[in-house]
C-alpha cells in the first residue's frame, strides 16, 4: 500500500511523545532540582527503490522517524533562597546520596527535614548520606555543616521518579554546598512552549500529509478508469 | 497520547495545592506563633512511550505536591507589655492538654489565667504540666525568667516546661496553632537551652507576604503553563480525529 500513509504516521507518533515530555516539563516547572529532558528523533533505516522492469536504481526512501533518544539536561538550575536550616543546593555538577530503599540513589532536590531519629532524610523519608556513605546526624542547635554531606559525581544519570536519579556514582564532586538554599527547576518556560507549539504544527503537518495521501487514493479508487 | 494529558493535569492540581497553602498563609499572616506550610514537589516515575519512541525513553507521568511540614524561620517578636504573653524564640512549644485529653504544643503565647488561676491558652487549653497563680496575686506581679521559671515578685511559684521534637516537619496539625506528635515526629522532649522566653511580648506570624505573593503569581503562572499543555493535548487528539474525513 502507500508507504507514505505509514511514514507520516511515524511522525506524528514520534511528536505525541514528544508532547508527552513537554507536558512532563511543564508539570514540573515549580519541582525542586527537576532536570527537564531534550529528545532526539532517529530516522528508520532508508531502503533502496529500483526500477521493477529495467532494475535502474531510483533513490533511498526513507521510511519514517521514532524517538530514538532522550538526554536528561543536567546543567544546574537557578539558586532560591529559603533561609530553611534543613535546605542544600548543590553550586556545580553533582548529585546528593539518599538511602532509599530500593538502594542509594540520588538527587538534586536538598528540600530536607529531620527525621524522628535525629537524621537528615529527604521529604519521603529516605536518609540523605554523607561522604563516608552513613546517614548524617543533625546538631542541637537543628542545624547540619554542609560539609558533612556528600556529593557526588554521577555518570548514565537516569530517572526513576521522586525527583531521584539512578547511575553510577563516581568520586566526591568537587562542588559546594549551600545552606538555606533550594535549586529550582531547570525547565525553561519558554523554550518548552515554543517547543510544544512547534511539535503541536508538526503533528498537524503530519495529519495534512495523510489526508492528502488519502484523498490521492479516492481518486485512484473512484476516477481513474472512469468515463 | 493520554499519559500527556494526565501528566499536564498533574501539574495543574500541584499547583493548586500549592495556591491553596499559600492562600492560607496569607490568611494567617496576623496569626500569632503562625509557621508558613511548605509544599514539595516530586516527579512521577516514568512510563514506556508506546509506539513512537525506542523502548529507552521514558516519558513521565507529571508531578505530585506534598505537604513538607511548616517553615521553621523565627517570627518577629512584637511587645505588648502583657505580663501573660510569651513570646518563644528558638526550637521549642509550650506543651498544653487539650479539651480532648491529647497532649499539644503550641507557639501562640498568649497566655490567661481561668477563675481558679490556672494558666491557659487564648482557646483555653491548659498548660501541661499546670501552672497555677496564687489566690490575689496581681498579674502585674508576674515575672518569667526566659528559661520558664515564673516568680511572684521574688518567690518563686512554678516553671513553664518548654519541649521540641525531632522531626518537627511530621506534627499533626490539631488546629488553633496546636499540634499533636505522632511516631514519625518523635516524642516531645525537654527543648535545649537555646529555645528561650520573652515575657511581654508574642511571636508573630513568619509568614512574609512579599514572597507569598510573589510564590503565588509564580503557582498562577506555572498552572496556566499546564494548563496550556492540556489544551495542545486536546489539540492533538482533535487534529488526530480529523485524519478520517
Amino acid at each position: 500500500m502507500e508507504r507514505g500513509l505509514y511514514i507520516a504516521a511515524s511522525g506524528m507518533l514520534a511528536e505525541q511523545v514528544r508532547q508527552d515530555l513537554i507536558a512532563h516539563d511543564l508539570a514540573n516547572a515549580s519541582t525542586a532540582g527537576y532536570k527537564p529532558d531534550r529528545v532526539a528523533s532517529k530516522s528508520f533505516g532508508d531502503m533502496l527503490l529500483s526500477d521493477t522492469s529495467s532494475g535502474r536504481t531510483v533513490g533511498p526512501l526513507g521510511l519514517g522517524t521514532q524517538i530514538d533518544r532522550q538526554v536528561t539536561d543536567l546543567s544546574s538550575g537557578p539558586l532560591r533562597d529559603t533561609g530553611e536550616p534543613l535546605d542544600f543546593a548543590v553550586e556545580g555538577q553533582g548529585f546528593f546520596s539518599v538511602q532509599s530503599p530500593k538502594g542509594v540513589r540520588y538527587t538534586r532536590d536538598g528540600q530536607f527535614a529531620a527525621s524522628a531519629r535525629g537524621t537528615l532524610v529527604t521529604a519521603a523519608g529516605d536518609d540523605v548520606l554523607g561522604p563516608n556513605g552513613a546517614p548524617i546526624r543533625i546538631g542541637a542547635d537543628g542545624k547540619v555543616t554542609p560539609t558533612d554531606i556528600g556529593v557526588v559525581t554521577l555518570n548514565n544519570a537516569r530517572r526513576e521518579g521522586d525527583n531521584l536519579f539512578t547511575g553510577t556514582a563516581g568520586g566526591a564532586a568537587p562542588s559546594t554546598v549551600r545552606v538555606g538554599t533550594l535549586e529550582g527547576s531547570g525547565v525553561d518556560p519558554v523554550t518548552t512552549m515554543v517547543d510544544m507549539i512547534s511539535s503541536l504544527r508538526a503533528f498537524e503537518a503530519g495529519q495534512r500529509v495523510i489526508t492528502t495521501i488519502d484523498s490521492t487514493l479516492q481518486k485512484a479508487a473512484n476516477q481513474v478508469g472512469g468515463i | 497520547m493520554l499519559e500527556g494529558l494526565k501528566a499536564a493535569a498533574t501539574g495543574m492540581t500541584a499547583q493548586q495545592e500549592r495556591m491553596d497553602a499559600l492562600s492560607n498563609d496569607i490568611a494567617n499572616v496576623n496569626t500569632t506563633g503562625y509557621k508558613h506550610e511548605r509544599v514539595a514537589f516530586g516527579d512521577l516515575v516514568s512510563s514506556s512511550p508506546g509506539r513512537g519512541g525506542v523502548q529507552t525513553v521514558r516519558a513521565g507521568a507529571g508531578v505530585a505536591a506534598v505537604s513538607a511540614g511548616r517553615g521553621t524561620l523565627q517570627g518577629s517578636l512584637r511587645a505588648t507589655d502583657q505580663p501573660l504573653d510569651v513570646a518563644i524564640e528558638g526550637d521549642g512549644y509550650l506543651q498544653v492538654k487539650l479539651p480532648d485529653g491529647r497532649t499539644g504544643l503550641t507557639r501562640d503565647g498568649a497566655l490567661r489565667a481561668d477563675s481558679r488561676g490556672r494558666l491557659t491558652t487564648a482557646s483555653g487549653a491548659l498548660l501541661q504540666p499546670p501552672v497555677t497563680l496564687p489566690q490575689g496575686m496581681a498579674a502585674a506581679d508576674l515575672k518569667i525568667n526566659p528559661d520558664g521559671t515564673l516568680f511572684n515578685g521574688n518567690a518563686p511559684i512554678g516553671r513553664m516546661t518548654l519541649v521540641s521534637v525531632a522531626a518537627p516537619s511530621q506534627l499533626n496539625d490539631a488546629g488553633n496553632g496546636v499540634y499533636t506528635t505522632n511516631a514519625a515526629s518523635g516524642p516531645p522532649r525537654v527543648a535545649g537551652t537555646g529555645t528561650q522566653l520573652h515575657q511581654g511580648a508574642l511571636e508573630a506570624s513568619n509568614v512574609d507576604v512579599a514572597d507569598a505573593m510573589v510564590d503565588l503569581m509564580d503557582a498562577q503562572r506555572s498552572f496556566q503553563m499546564a494548563s496550556q499543555a492540556v489544551k495542545t493535548q486536546d489539540q492533538m487528539l482533535s487534529i488526530a480525529n480529523g485524519l478520517k474525513q
